[in-house]
């Protein structure tokens, strides 16, 4: 699972998404209320399947302090 | 001291040490907390909005006043540009690129600067206060919580660029960086969030 607080580039990309869902979520909503309603629910089921996904190689891997004690 | 000096070099197996978590650095597991009481602090003010406009149905913006949707647009532009310049210094000195971290941190701290100073020159033309009710109080609370963050914000990317110019970051030691991005992507999403439900919604 996608942790977007685990690393920088996590955060990145869930801002990415969350860009993305909301620009989705306005359209909708400028075009008929409910599509706007029904675009947000779309929105949130998308971006909570998109965090339940493994995350990309490396980018779960904050910078490791190399003053912490090895695992 | 042959062995002791042999025991140094192995590599450690096992559980790891006491107080230090497997899986995220003490830093990071810190922000990490520090930002989810900060969403729940969100969450309370978005109650708030919440109860005003749909329970209460608070007309949104209530007649007389108008919201400054464009130019709030233009800060929004601002602050999600800067996180990209963020994005960029950090993937700089991952590259060990330093003058490209510390393009990037300077050019954060000034767009991040930019907000703030352009969302107070639109508080003091706004054409309202807290106390011209319920939807002049929400608004300028979720806005102001927000700015508060942007300024925390500003405050941890000042320490990183100046440490970054005094070249305190390498591409093997760059911690300080990536936690503060962690942060300053944080404040851009709740802008995001914020910007939707107060000014476009």
């Amino acid at each position: 699972m996608r942790n977007p607080l685990r690393s920088e580039a996590e955060a990145f990309r869930f801002l990415i998404a969350v860009i993305l869902g909301a620009l989705v979520i306005v359209g909708a909503a400028y075009v008929n209320t409910w599509l706007g309603v029904a675009a947000t629910v779309a929105a949130i089921a998308g971006i909570s399947w998109w965090l339940k996904q493994e995350p990309v190689p490396g980018a779960a891997d904050g910078a490791r302090d190399p003053h912490d004690p090895p695992h | 001291m042959a062995a002791h000096a042999h025991a140094e070099h192995v590599e450690h197996h096992g559980p790891p040490a006491p107080h230090y978590s497997s899986r995220v650095t003490p830093g990071i597991l810190g922000m990490f907390l520090f930002i989810a009481s900060e969403i729940m602090l969100f969450g309370s003010f978005f109650t708030a909005y919440f109860f005003v406009r749909v329970v209460n149905g608070t007309p949104w913006p209530t007649p007389p006043y108008h919201l400054p949707v464009y130019v709030a647009f233009i800060n929004t532009c601002i602050l999600v540009t800067s996180s990209f310049t963020m994005h960029w210094a950090l993937q700089s000195i991952k590259r060990g690129n330093v003058w490209g971290l510390r393009a990037g941190l300077l050019l954060t701290f000034l767009m991040g600067l930019t907000f703030l100073i352009t969302q107070a020159i639109e508080y003091s033309r706004i054409g309202f206060n807290t106390s011209d009710g319920a939807f002049a109080t929400i608004f300028f609370c979720l806005t102001g919580l927000h700015g508060v963050h942007v300024f925390v914000g500003l405050s941890i990317l000042l320490f990183m660029t100046i440490r970054a110019f005094r070249g305190h970051f390498s591409a093997e030691e760059h911690h300080g960086v990536e936690i503060g991005g962690i942060y300053w992507h944080f404040v851009d999403v709740m802008w995001i969030v914020v910007y939707m439900t107060v000014y476009i919604l």
